[in-house]
């Protein structure tokens, strides 16, 4: 069980070779194949999860959540996909519409790019780049600016004060986001994900980072515009902040790319901080699922309990205390990696 | 202190995600729990009504409507037709509150969505069967009275036999002396009409009868006083 | 060079978080507020003139709509201020379920009140177990008069129908649980961090605006004035009941919530009063079918509803309608403060004024 998908993938590349590719020409063969298999697990993963969210909040509300469409109204996000793809797409008369119409693209291509270097188990990692951490950082700061296309696109006051959000507090979480990911990748002493994940053979890094864990975990919430900090949704405030002139699909789109980065967000937070794929028993691929899971339902949990935060706090937090506690965090890792290499403990 | 307050907003949320959801009512399956006041749709009962318009005088909005006739025989109102437009109707109670005989009243039912407009308008016409037993009731009506006809007959018959028989006893009962029944025996027995008249007073009325037998008795004596001089 | 302008946004009326139909035009600077202009009217549905075509009793049930989160509290004012002109008195039970029903209402309109300003300011699990514990209040209304929302209970003379028996023990086990909620509500809401950094310090009215403003209520107690119709000029048999009236200090959102949950608590202990007081006996007067008020008659009569001074203008005409029927609403009198409290605040500011002067927009616009 622990090799059946890195047996596939070397089954098709000795296939592919044995009918007369080049080894490069099959490696690129099973690039495209990986992809591919990339988009499914991020449609289905973003199917369960909504599912799965509307559950959520359904039992933390006293609510039964969906019920009525298959067994558990499991069938209830394929319903409302369908609906949303038979719908009109309907592209206001005076909005920027090359901006318009490709920013839901842009944000689902962008997200999507995000699994490239996620190590979904032992072995099974699209692209083993040495500066993993990096890629994905800067890959995830890029849904900003889809962000923007949206709201600017859409030439609707509401969507440009959301647009002006997202940017202002995205780019702002980016910050204490990395820095609290660097106190990771000093003890592990590597930016491969790879790496980092093996570093954790015997403890996690959560134990070892708590306030880099707790700062990460609320950037990350910040990053993923979710609640307490949906600042550019911010349906009370906004109506539906940058999203508010979209419909159908394309609306779909912004959908499907939030939850696909949720799920990259907690695959990462589960990779840095919880062991990645390691764990006993189960096979690594099956670990690295229920513990991004667990971390998702966190989110979730979050999400349904706590009120908005508002904008002026939300910088303020973010500058003034997640900043220099992460920094701070920086400098005490680093001092404590002296020590431990002084006393010949490391 | 920070982050407190936040942590138990997040246990109370976790505690109330394991609870059982039985706040929940799955409406079609399940009906809710009504109280037994709950006003759901307005109904009419056509057999009680009395026609007294106290429900359409109370209602603010002009839901309730009748149609009445007259009836021929009784001259009294009659229900036709009663309609409740209850696309108006803001169930406010007035109406059945005060409705002497309950024939309005609310009922459970609220589902009372209707795809045209007319479906919503709840016309009562009057029964068929009402007036079938309206008139069977006339006719029974008309029975009785001829049976009491006949027992009348039967009385007057008696009583005049019995003052032809003994006029002196039966006569006692409206007059005082022996002397004025026995002029009014005679005068009884002269005509028949009158002796008819007598008895049928006798029956009904006992207080008239005194006073008309007097009145016989005083002309009798007149024209016997009259003759006398003669 | 980089060029800032100032922008109009529209709040409403389609918005989420406006109440009903609120429209307010605000003028901002980037996220900063810099004026802000409430248009009314959206949900105009004239009862006043309505008030003038439909007899004395009739309009109780219009009464019922101009609160509908409270719809027992208009009636009771409306009922009272016609027995007050036609001078009818009401049998001592009647007056007793008044008071309990009055005071269940503002429950369930504070309730509301709390659940829909944790849903303005994001919190979405608030507005769910606030609307689950009112529904035990709907139940009683539902047992009582048959309706939940609009019940049109109160009449003119006393009360539609009496309670059943199953009341006593809904209603005492309700306020038996009272604590319980309150207490979830402060975990859940109350003490959150966030939503302290949200309404603390923001939206502040002074007593004196307050005055000149002629705001009422809650959000007038939350100024620190001691003003409540029910100890200032007491109607129907409040004199009876003992009660304290909250009060904030500083007139922002935040105490206007506070006094808000502790006046929950107030009405708990008069409807307990009330309820062990209840005595037995009539329900309702003998009211003559057409009442015909004498031409020149004119009444103002005032109670407290869950959002203010609520007052009632009735001039007759001899008829058996009124001539004249005005409403004073507090929601519509309160709502007037908004852009004087959200001046120099954030966009995200007004939507928290507006949950917290808790406009109820049927009465408002009427």
């Amino acid at each position: 069980m622990e090799h059946w998908f890195t047996d596939i993938a070397q089954a098709l590349v000795n296939w592919l070779m044995g009918l007369g590719l080049s080894a490069g020409w099959a490696d690129f063969v099973l690039l495209i194949v990986q992809w591919l298999c990339i988009v499914m697990i991020v449609t289905i993963n973003v199917i369960i999860l909504i599912w799965l969210e509307r559950k959520v909040s359904g039992f933390i509300q006293l609510r039964l959540g969906p019920n009525r469409l298959g067994p558990y109204g499991a069938f209830q996000t394929i319903a409302d996909a369908i609906k949303l793809l038979t719908k009109e797409d309907i592209i206001p008369s005076r909005t920027d519409k090359w901006i318009f119409m490709t920013a839901p693209l842009f944000f689902i291509v962008v997200s999507v790019m995000l699994y490239a270097v996620i190590p979904m188990g032992d072995g099974m990692q699209v692209v083993d780049f040495n500066v993993g951490l990096l890629y994905f950082i800067s890959i995830g700061s890029l849904s900003t600016i889809c962000l923007l296309m949206a709201g600017w696109g859409s030439n609707n006051k509401w969507s440009m004060l959301g647009a002006m959000r997202a940017v202002a507090q995205m780019i702002s979480y980016e910050i204490p986001l990395a820095i609290s990911l660097l106190g990771v990748v000093m003890i592990a002493g590597s930016l491969r994900l790879s790496d980092i994940v093996v570093a954790q053979g015997n403890i996690w890094f959560v134990l070892l980072q708590p306030i880099a864990f707790i700062t990460y975990f609320i950037a990350a919430t910040a990053e993923l515009n979710r609640g307490p900090f949906d600042m550019p949704e911010a349906e009370q405030e906004l109506t539906a902040g940058a999203y508010t002139e979209y419909t159908g699909m394309r609306w779909a789109l912004f959908f499907l790319a939030e939850y696909t980065n949720l799920v990259a967000v907690s695959a990462l937070c589960a990779t840095m901080f919880f062991g990645g794929w390691q764990g006993p028993g189960l096979p690594s691929w099956l670990w690295i699922i229920i513990k991004t899971y667990l971390i998702m339902l966190v989110f979730m949990w979050m999400k349904w309990t706590f009120p908005r935060i508002r904008m002026d706090h939300l910088m303020s937090f973010s500058w003034k205390i997640l900043l220099p506690v992460s920094l701070a965090n920086l400098v005490l890792t680093g001092f404590g990696l002296e020590f431990f290499k002084w006393m010949g403990w490391w | 202190m920070y982050g407190k307050g936040l942590l138990k907003g997040l246990w109370i949320t976790f505690k109330h995600s394991f609870e059982k959801k039985d706040l929940v009512v799955r409406y079609p399956e399940q009906m809710p729990h009504l109280q037994e006041r709950f006003r759901g749709s307005l109904a009419f009962d056509f057999e009680k009504c009395i026609a007294c318009g106290i429900c359409i005088r109370n209602c603010p909005n002009n839901v309730l409507s009748m149609e009445t006739a007259k009836d021929e025989d009784s001259k009294k109102k009659k229900l036709m037709q009663y309609t409740i437009d209850l696309q108006y109707c803001m169930f406010c109670n007035l109406c059945v509150e005060d409705c002497p005989t309950n024939s309005l009243y609310f009922t459970h039912d609220f589902e009372l969505s209707q795809f045209h407009r007319d479906d919503i308008k709840r016309v009562y016409h009057r029964p068929p069967e009402l007036d079938q037993q309206e008139a069977a009731q006339k006719t029974s009506d008309q029975d009785t009275q001829t049976a009491a006809d006949d027992k009348k007959e039967k009385q007057l018959r008696a009583m005049i036999n019995a003052i032809n028989k003994n006029p002196q006893k039966v006569l006692a009962r409206v007059l005082d002396g022996e002397e004025q029944v026995e002029v009014l025996a005679a005068v009884l027995m002269a005509d028949e009409k009158k002796l008819a008249r007598m008895a049928e007073m006798m029956i009904t009325d006992k207080e008239k009868a005194k006073k008309v037998a007097l009145a016989f008795v005083k002309k009798e004596l007149k024209e016997r006083e009259k003759g006398g001089d003669q | 060079m980089l060029q800032t302008d100032q922008y109009i946004i529209n709040i409403g009326p389609q918005h989420p978080s406006t109440h009903g139909g609120l429209h307010v035009e605000a003028l901002m600077d980037g996220e900063n507020v810099v004026d802000a202009i409430v248009h009314l009217g959206y949900v105009h549905r004239s009862i006043e003139k309505i008030a003038e075509s439909r007899t004395y009793p009739q309009f109780v049930p219009y009464a019922s709509r101009l609160d509908y989160l409270a719809s027992h509290l208009p009636t009771l004012g409306y009922c009272q201020a016609v027995e007050k002109m036609m001078g009818i008195e009401v049998p001592e039970r009647a007056e007793y379920l008044r008071v309990i029903m009055a005071e269940f209402s503002r429950i369930s309109s504070h309730l509301i009140f709390i659940g829909s300003m944790a849903i303005d300011l994001g919190a979405t699990t608030g507005l769910i177990y606030c609307l689950r514990d009112r529904e035990r209040i709907m139940d009683m209304f539902e047992m009582t008069s048959g309706q939940r929302m609009i019940a049109s209970y109160m009449r003119i003379g006393g009360i539609a129908e009496d309670v059943p028996e199953t009341f006593y023990a809904a209603a005492r086990s309700f306020l038996d649980d009272l604590p319980q909620m309150i207490d979830e509500y402060n975990g859940l809401i109350t003490g959150n961090e966030i939503l302290q950094c949200r309404i603390k310090g923001v939206g502040t009215l002074s007593a004196e605006d307050a005055i000149a403003y002629g705001v009422t209520g809650p959000n007038l107690r939350a100024c620190g004035i001691d003003y409540d119709i029910r100890k200032a000029e007491p109607y129907g048999i409040y004199d009876r009941f003992e009660f304290d009236v909250p009060l904030g200090t500083k007139g922002d959102s935040w105490n206007r919530y506070i006094v808000r949950l502790e006046e929950i608590k107030e009405s708990a202990r008069i409807i307990e009063q009330a309820l062990d007081a209840l005595p037995q006996g009539d329900i309702r007067t003998k009211v003559p079918r057409v009442l015909k008020p004498e031409s020149g008659w004119e009444i103002y009569h005032r109670i407290e509803s869950s959002k203010g001074e609520l007052g009632y203008y009735i001039v007759a005409d001899g008829g058996n309608k009124p001539y004249r029927l005005h409403v004073r609403a507090p929601s519509f009198i309160n709502l007037m403060v908004l852009p004087i409290i959200s001046r120099g605040g954030k966009l995200q500011d007004i939507i928290a004024n507006i949950a917290t002067l808790d406009p109820v927009l049927g009465e408002s616009d009427r």
